[in-house]
């Protein structure tokens, strides 16, 4: 009789440990990501980061004992989608975190309602220098180069150079016009002479005149803020107009997405880089050899950059032992995480994290497919984050 | 830690082939701003070719409104297709030119098919279910192009033939924007003897003015229906397919498409050939030396142009007076 209760008793506690075990609330990670429009591309490059990383954190047994959910919606690069569909996640699902949203403007309409939301953003890819100044918010963090960072890195480079005379042409949204103005004032500061800008709406196809307008303006460098579909148009049609021959063309952000999809026309092309996949350090050495594992080619720059949002998100969560809001909070101002591009701090004071900026050229080598970029410097960290709470330097 | 300096002025910085000029010093610093000739005609053939691709997909649309009175919303999704359908042909077949063929071919069949399938059950209700089913068709094959071709922009590469550039007046023009102008033009005067000369033309432009007398006198108006839907979406691939080596095949092409494709016809006047022609010329004028003056004003510029074509003449520019 005794025996049959003990064993009872094992069966219960078993039992219980095993629906303890089972019923471990998962941490649910909201992804508002634009898969269509536009910046689609770019979405899903971001997308996959962070299932990427989800599925890296489950098979470890999770994250706080909890497997990681994520809620993926949609937003088609829409910032009034994005508002509703956010609110629907912390609504209806009771997300209390999120990231991977792609458009600035996005993020520009999402951190206002955070508060309210008692909700912690993690940026993935922001570019919008006044997301860390004007525009903070305290639940608000970017662990990613910001616009006027990338910038930074291609002007700090560009005092070196012979050229002189500069012209743009970026995106008609929030990104494009904050880039080019950072431009601007650096491209003044190294002694240059800035000629002028012209912005693209969204959604651009036919760059025939904007490309005149550049070859007018007797520039010896043209400054690109263009991404997605844009930034693919562009570049095969000034290669169609021999553009690079007449200038140098720079762009913010080089992103293989781009290269790809515009063939040799990216070829000469010098720019920024978030995240060269051909970093030598230890934790990137790993990361590209899983990534490898998983999708057989190369990570490219917005995966890498997600990816390292999610992985100082992880560390924060699991420095707060929580995804509540203040906790979180508290455990992300200061904490220096060490991932991809290094050891990174993320910032109290404007929740920029600190890190190195890179620039590259787009050269074609033996033996790949796509023209590839190579990394031809690199700026610390402390050249490259602008002062706490803004986006212009001062040296 | 300094970048290594790039060439300067005069030197030559890209790879380039093909072009026996190609590699020349660049132009001293006297002619670095291009010279007013040389800038006119290089923006008119922009503008010309802007044209070719907006007629390609106006005139498709109108024709089809003059014969259906129906709206075809789906006319910019077809136009999407058409670029991805070029690009998987390319792929498959190693050939521009079978991409040529090959989208408007089926882009046209699969159009007919839909007006056969479902929008000949239509005809005796309103218009505003021509509208909710072509509507639905936007949808169903934006998706269905998004799950077979994915999301990202693809790249078709102009066919070598064509890649090359030509010295206007010393600027560098591309070959391939030459192509679209002359494409346009063929494609202009092959619709008009088409309409003029053919039997199928002559019943096309008749039962545009009476359908019920065209059917009485013993035709098969439902197979002319049939036909010009087809040749409408074919059309309107056509230009999706030429317009993919210049502005690669993505998913945003259907959106902009179909509001270009409304405004061709509005401005032209619904159902006018000769309009939509003459439509296309002038929005891809004002575009083009509006995004130059006005780069502000570039979106503004071709509603503008709409705005004032409907106050002085509110059937548009050779329509009908409404």
């Amino acid at each position: 009789m005794s025996v049959s209760r003990r064993v009872l008793l094992q069966a219960a506690a078993v039992a219980g440990m095993g629906r303890g075990a089972f019923a471990a609330e998962a941490i649910k990670i909201g992804i508002p990501v634009a898969l269509t429009g536009p910046v689609g591309g770019i979405g899903a490059q971001m997308r996959r980061a962070c299932e990427f990383w989800a599925k890296q954190v489950n098979a470890k047994g999770g994250l706080l004992g909890r497997p990681i959910e994520l809620i993926i919606e949609d937003t088609a690069a829409n910032p009034a989608t994005t508002v509703r569909k956010v609110q629907e996640m912390v609504e209806r699902s009771g997300v209390r975190l999120i990231t991977c949203i792609v458009a600035s403007n996005e993020a520009l309409a999402v951190v206002p309602k955070l508060a309210e939301w008692d909700t912690v953003f993690v940026s993935g890819d922001n570019g919008d220098g006044r997301l860390t100044a004007e525009s903070l918010v305290p639940n608000f963090f970017r662990p990613n180069v910001s616009g006027p960072m990338g910038t930074r890195a291609v002007t700090l480079w560009l005092r070196d150079s012979p050229m002189k005379k500069f012209y743009g042409i970026g995106m008609d949204y929030a990104w494009g016009h904050n880039s080019m103005e950072v431009f601007e004032a650096e491209a003044k500061r190294a002694g240059k002479e800035f000629l002028g800008a012209v912005f693209s709406p969204i959604g651009t196809k036919d760059f025939s005149t904007y490309i005149t307008r550049i070859r007018q303006s007797g520039a010896d460098g043209c400054y690109l803020v263009l991404a997605g579909d844009d930034n693919v148009a562009f570049l095969t049609q000034a290669k169609q107009y021999r553009l690079g021959e007449k200038l140098q063309l720079l762009t913010e952000q080089v992103d293989e997405m781009g290269i790809n999809a515009s063939g040799d026309a990216a070829v000469g092309l010098i720019g920024g880089s978030r995240y060269p996949a051909t970093l030598d350090n230890p934790a990137n050495k790993v990361f590209v050899a899983a990534w490898q594992a998983e999708y057989g080619r190369l990570p490219q720059m917005f995966e890498g950059d997600q990816y390292q949002s999610c992985v100082v998100m992880q560390a924060g969560i699991e420095k707060a032992g929580s995804i509540e809001a203040a906790k979180l909070r508290a455990a992300l101002e200061g904490l220096v995480v060490t991932s991809i591009k290094g050891p990174i701090t993320m910032r109290a004071c404007d929740h920029q994290a600190e890190q190195p900026g890179f620039v590259v050229r787009v050269v074609k080598k033996e033996g790949m497919e796509h023209p590839v970029p190579e990394v031809i410097a690199i700026y610390k960290a402390d050249r490259i984050t602008p002062p706490c709470n803004q986006m212009a330097y001062t040296d | 830690m300094a970048g290594r300096p790039l060439s300067t002025r005069g030197e030559r910085l890209f790879h380039c082939s093909r072009t026996p000029r190609c590699g020349r010093p660049v132009s001293s610093e006297s002619s670095a701003v291009m010279d007013i000739l040389p800038f006119l005609l290089v923006q008119c053939l922009n503008a010309l070719s802007q044209a070719a691709l907006l007629f390609f997909l106006g005139v498709g649309l109108t024709l089809i409104f003059g014969i259906m009175r129906i709206v075809n919303f789906a006319h910019g999704t077809f136009y999407m297709f058409g670029a991805f359908l070029g690009y998987s042909a390319v792929r498959v077949t190693g050939s521009f030119w079978a991409g040529l063929v090959l989208g408007p071919m089926v882009a046209g069949g699969i159009g007919a098919a839909f007006e056969l399938g479902l929008l000949r059950r239509l005809y005796k209700r309103d218009d505003s279910a021509f509208l909710m089913v072509t509507f639905g068709l936007t949808l169903v094959l934006g998706e269905i192009i998004r799950l077979v071709w994915g999301v990202n922009a693809l790249q078709v590469e102009v066919p070598d033939a064509l890649s090359g550039i030509v010295f206007l007046l010393d600027e560098p023009f591309p070959v391939y924007r030459l192509f679209l102008v002359a494409s346009g033009a063929i494609v202009a005067v092959g619709i008009w003897q088409f309409l003029e000369r053919t039997r199928l033309g002559l019943l096309i432009r008749a039962t545009s003015q009476n359908a019920e007398m065209v059917h009485a006198l013993g035709v098969d108006v439902n197979l002319v229906r049939s036909g010009i839907f087809g040749i409408g979406c074919g059309l309107a691939a056509l230009g999706g397919v030429l317009a993919a080596p210049l502005l690669s095949a993505s998913l945003g092409m259907a959106g902009n498409a179909i509001i270009d494709a409304f405004v061709i016809v509005i401005i032209g006047g619904m159902g006018s050939f000769p309009g939509s022609l003459l439509a296309a010329i002038l929005v891809a004028f004002v575009q083009v030396f509006g995004t130059y003056y006005f780069p502000d004003f570039a979106m503004a510029a071709m509603y503008l142009l709409m705005l004032l074509v409907l106050v002085v003449r509110p059937g548009g520019l050779l329509g009908k007076e409404a």
